[in-house]
């Protein structure tokens, strides 16, 4: 093999280190900075921006990572913020009874007596209230995504808007639990070992700290996990993803609990700092902030969004009051009366609605853009050394056992979209080990064999069996955990992703990382995410050097055959049994189309069963043992390529020659 | 007041309420089915149509509920009114499209929507920085004629708003069904590739889906002053959520859907309000967008809008 693999994946390690250095001076700054900046209003301002860059970092698993607009986050802030609220405070009263000795007996109630008869008293600690209103607000995530998360995105955005409100209105109407509008009264603040918070800021200042170097220690974690692959996948491309084994279900509603629960975490922070909880705390303004935040720094970017939260906060509490300061001097100076009753504070919002529309024209990546650019190739790298297949670093491909059966079972199957029959009565057999290729004209139906055989499209009758299992039912993921796996008609790549990114995203469904192991990093992890990183490298290397020294670049940034190229890479990272590859050629110069037809012959005879559908009919007489071919929604011929291209009815629907229909 | 009085009353209600929603819900459509976008800044567009139509009849003399027109004048000064409410909020809405919609239309992902989030902020805190928080009072010059039927009370604004809502929707069934950019609205709702194969302009099907559904949130915003007597910033959220709500339980991008939605979502509305307590409003109708969703995502009418997959 000739490829010249200048940049391993190894190397960039040392961007993460890079990225681990700098966190570490930044966090060592701000422990110090209590020391020599003794002034306890700015400590405080600088504790509340902490709580919003939590937030903020929260509210970028949702948005940025997962792509899921949510426009109601600030209903988790106040849910933690509550819970904590309730549970600490003389709002929720029960009356005495011996059953709650035990919980007396920990410290979480105790029995006070207020003239009357004996009443409960919650006591729940701080250290308790912050992961557990974290599961609390994860909880209600969950609850909210459910029905919700399977809508398409922007009605999500709408739902989740309501969503927000409806929390205040809860907040703001059940008086028994939350006191209304007038809020929560004496929430009690943390204690550790005896010593009381109080009302001073540097303790808080510090737990604060503390809480966002976790988030940013966890958001960078999930991101470079399969977790944060899956995520993006979905961001990118729902469709793809879920054809690439990613269940949508599963991880958008993991991204929503998760967001909540950071939300949940700081919504305790804030209210044991502020010690009294309002509805007015967890407003829609306060949701607006944190997307602004959010898209300020840049969507799915861990340091965007912290550096987008500070900005923010320093703006409101620093920059705004200054400048109407500065303006009323102006004022003062110059005589000019109008000047002395502004008040830039009242343009907040304002400049946040500004702020979105100018960064949505002008800078949509956000000010420290997730996507790293990459330089250029050499020309020497550019160079393509063809690789004609011959394949030796893949032979982890399953083998098939030659004349064993038959692998894709396809029976009667119906599809209609209305009233048009997409698919009529289709069967059709893949032997096991066999190549077998679709052909028709367009509209007569083979994309959606493809799409139906992959659950993207329902049938309305028939069977699917693949290895004996029913594929018709199953979602899309499940359909590639059976072993099938597919490219699409019209390229679907994960845009704002890597090659190696791409090709590791096929590889999600024989990876078993979860969102513990992905956080907490145990060896098996780290081994499994090199081996998974060493497979998706081999099969890069499938292509000769026309995507290896590409390996770190977005995939926008490649050419029409090399999308294609890293779209049958991803499939092939699946590890599957049949690949389904649709139109691989389209595209492609007659050079091109013949390496590529090299090349899924040798993938053949490593072991692959192929279903292919392929205009190029010199691609097809290459590869295919069987030709199937439809028209119109029916299979009109089927048989050896010879046979079939010389078969009337085929001659006629794909030329017309007897004179149409 | 019995039963079926207070029913019949609140049916009133609900109707004058509905044909406000509806011409709002137009709105979402319309843009919604040309380009599957959630249009957040028609929250704020309906809130500064009622504030424009507040500040021309306050331009005619008129103010609070003192000075009551008839005859010609009266007519006159609503159709000043509407007009340039109307065509003031169409001019936004166009303004809107063409110059902060426009550039973003072939990019990919939520870009589009947090844009006109963002719009939808900056109007609203311009009307907050120029005209203040505090409730105003809209101009009304009707005569209060009423009628009693039954227990129930018909006033002749309801009346009058029904028949201006009516109009105005006539007006747009004929638009799309008959007119050739109606036409060309309907086919791009479809599928846009193929429009554009035909040889429809999308950038003008675009501008007045915006121009056209910004124009009836303006109506829209001056019927809610006369309504309810008063003008006031922050309207735009409950009236957009439910306008919206309507949409999608119509079906959104369909345009008789819309209407029939925004008169259901105004019966509910006035119907739950007598019976939970206006408060909850707000989490009725929401709940009953999500069921929508979860349930029948289509509406009632069937959904159109063009499929991208």
């Amino acid at each position: 093999m000739t490829a010249t693999a200048t940049v391993h994946p190894s190397a960039a390690l040392n961007h993460q280190q890079r990225s681990l250095l700098l966190a570490a001076l930044a966090f060592i700054f701000f422990t110090l900075l209590p020391q020599f900046w003794d002034n306890d209003g700015d400590l405080d301002s600088l504790a509340n921006a902490m709580s919003y860059a939590t937030l903020a970092l929260g509210l970028n698993i949702v948005v940025g990572f997962a792509g899921l607009l949510d426009l109601g986050y600030a209903a988790f802030f106040a849910i933690g913020a509550y819970y904590y609220g309730i549970f600490t405070s003389f709002q929720v009263m029960p009356p005495w009874s011996d059953s709650w000795a035990p919980l007396a007996y920990v410290g979480l109630v105790e029995k006070i007596n207020q003239g009357g008869p004996d009443l409960v008293h919650f006591t729940l600690s701080f250290w308790i209230a912050l992961p557990t209103g974290g599961l609390v607000a994860a909880f209600f995530g969950m609850l909210f995504g459910l029905p919700v998360l399977r809508l398409r995105g922007d009605y999500l955005a709408i739902v989740t808007l309501g969503f927000g409100e409806i929390v205040q209105i809860c907040a703001r109407n059940l008086d028994w639990l939350t006191n209304g509008a007038a809020g929560l009264n004496g929430v009690q603040g943390p204690k550790l070992f005896g010593y009381r918070f109080g009302v001073h800021a540097e303790p808080y200042y510090y737990v604060g700290l503390v809480l966002v170097a976790f988030l940013v220690f966890v958001s960078f974690r999930l991101r470079g996990s399969r977790i944060g692959r899956a995520w993006m996948a979905i961001r990118e491309d729902e469709t793809a993803a879920s054809a690439m084994g990613i269940s949508l279900v599963n991880y958008k509603l993991l991204a929503f609990a998760l967001g909540a629960a950071f939300a949940g975490m700081t919504g305790v922070f804030f209210i044991a700092k502020l010690q009294t909880a309002t509805p007015e705390m967890f407003n829609s303004a306060v949701s607006s902030m944190l997307l602004v935040m959010v898209v300020l720094g840049g969507m799915g970017s861990v340091w965007g969004v912290v550096v987008g939260a500070i900005l923010l906060q320093l703006m409101q509490t620093w920059f705004l009051p200054q400048m109407t300061v500065w303006i009323h001097d102006l004022g003062k100076m110059t005589g000019i009366a109008a000047f002395g009753h502004v008040d830039m504070v009242q343009w907040t919002q304002l400049i946040f609605g500004v702020i979105l529309v100018l960064m949505m024209l002008f800078r949509r990546e956000g000010l420290i853009p997730a996507v790293r650019r990459v330089a250029p190739l050499s020309m020497e790298q550019q160079t393509a050394h063809v690789v004609r297949g011959g394949f030796q670093g893949l032979d982890k491909i399953g083998r098939w056992t030659p004349g064993t059966g038959t692998a894709l079972d396809i029976k009667d199957v119906v599809v209609k979209f209305g009233g048009l029959v997409a698919l009529n009565k289709v069967s059709l057999q893949v032997p096991e080990g066999g190549v077998v290729a679709v052909i028709g004209p367009n509209g007569s139906g083979k994309s959606t064999l493809f799409n139906v055989i992959t659950g993207l499209v329902e049938a309305n009758s028939g069977s699917i069996k693949f290895q004996g299992v029913e594929l018709l039912g199953l979602a899309p993921h499940q359909v590639l955990e059976n072993g099938v796996a597919r490219t699409f008609q019209n390229i679907r790549l994960f845009s704002n992703l890597t090659v190696l990114e791409n090709v590791l995203i096929g590889e999600h469904a024989r990876l078993t990382t979860g969102p513990f192991g992905a956080v907490i990093r145990p060896p098996s992890v780290i081994k499994e995410e090199s081996r998974a990183t060493e497979w998706a490298m081999n099969i890069i290397a499938m292509f000769g050097n026309r995507l290896t020294p590409r390996w770190d670049q977005p995939v926008t940034a490649l050419s029409y055959a090399n999308r294609r190229r890293v779209e049958i890479a991803r499939a092939i990272a699946s590890r599957p049994k049949i690949l389904l590859l649709d139109e691989p050629t389209a595209g492609m110069n007659p050079a091109e189309s013949l390496e590529l037809a090299e090349q899924i012959k040798s993938l053949h005879e490593l072991g692959l069963t192929i279903l292919l559908i392929e205009h190029k009919l010199d691609v097809v007489t290459r590869l295919a043992d069987n030709v199937i071919v439809l028209d119109h929604g029916d299979k009109i011929a089927e048989g050896l390529p010879d046979v079939v291209r010389k078969d009337e009815e085929v001659l006629r629907a794909y030329l017309g020659r007897s004179g149409g229909h | 007041m019995t039963a079926g009085d207070l029913f019949l009353q609140q049916a009133i209600n609900g109707l004058s309420l509905g044909a406000m929603y509806s011409l709002l819900a137009l709105g979402f459509t319309l843009v919604y089915g040309i380009m599957e976008l959630i249009n957040f800044a028609h929250f704020n567009v309906f809130m500064v149509g009622s504030m424009i139509a507040m500040l021309t009849l306050q331009a005619f003399g008129l103010s609070g509920q003192q000075t009551i027109l008839t005859g010609l004048p009266l007519v006159g000064v609503l159709l000043v009114g509407f007009a340039v409410s109307m065509v003031g909020c169409g001019l936004i809405g166009v303004a809107i499209e063409r110059f902060l919609l426009r550039p973003l239309r072939s990019v990919k992902g939520p870009a589009a929507m947090i844009t006109t989030i963002g719009v939808s902020y900056i109007l609203f805190n311009l009307v907050l920085l120029t005209l203040g928080t505090d409730s105003k009072n809209f101009p009304n010059p009707l005569p209060s004629i009423s009628w009693e039927i039954g227990g129930a009370v018909l006033r002749m604004r309801e009346v009058l708003i029904w028949v201006i809502a009516l109009v105005l929707m006539g007006g747009l069934t004929y638009f799309v069904t008959y007119t050739k950019l109606g036409k060309a609205m309907r086919a791009t709702a479809q599928d846009p590739e193929a429009a554009r194969m035909m040889g429809v302009e999308v950038d003008q099907v675009v501008m007045s889906a915006f121009f056209l559904g910004s124009a009836l949130a303006g109506a829209s915003g001056m019927i809610f002053g006369l309504y309810y007597n008063l003008a006031k910033v922050d309207i735009g959220f409950a009236a957009g959520l439910r306008a919206f709500t309507a949409a999608v339980l119509g079906g959104i991008g369909n345009v008789p859907g819309a209407m029939l939605g925004g008169v259901l979502i105004g019966l509910i509305e006035s119907g739950s309000g007598q019976l939970i307590g206006a408060a909850w409003s707000d989490v009725v109708i929401f709940g009953i967008l999500v069921l929508v969703l979860v349930f029948r995502p289509a509406g009632l009418l069937g959904r159109l809008a063009p499929n991208k997959s």
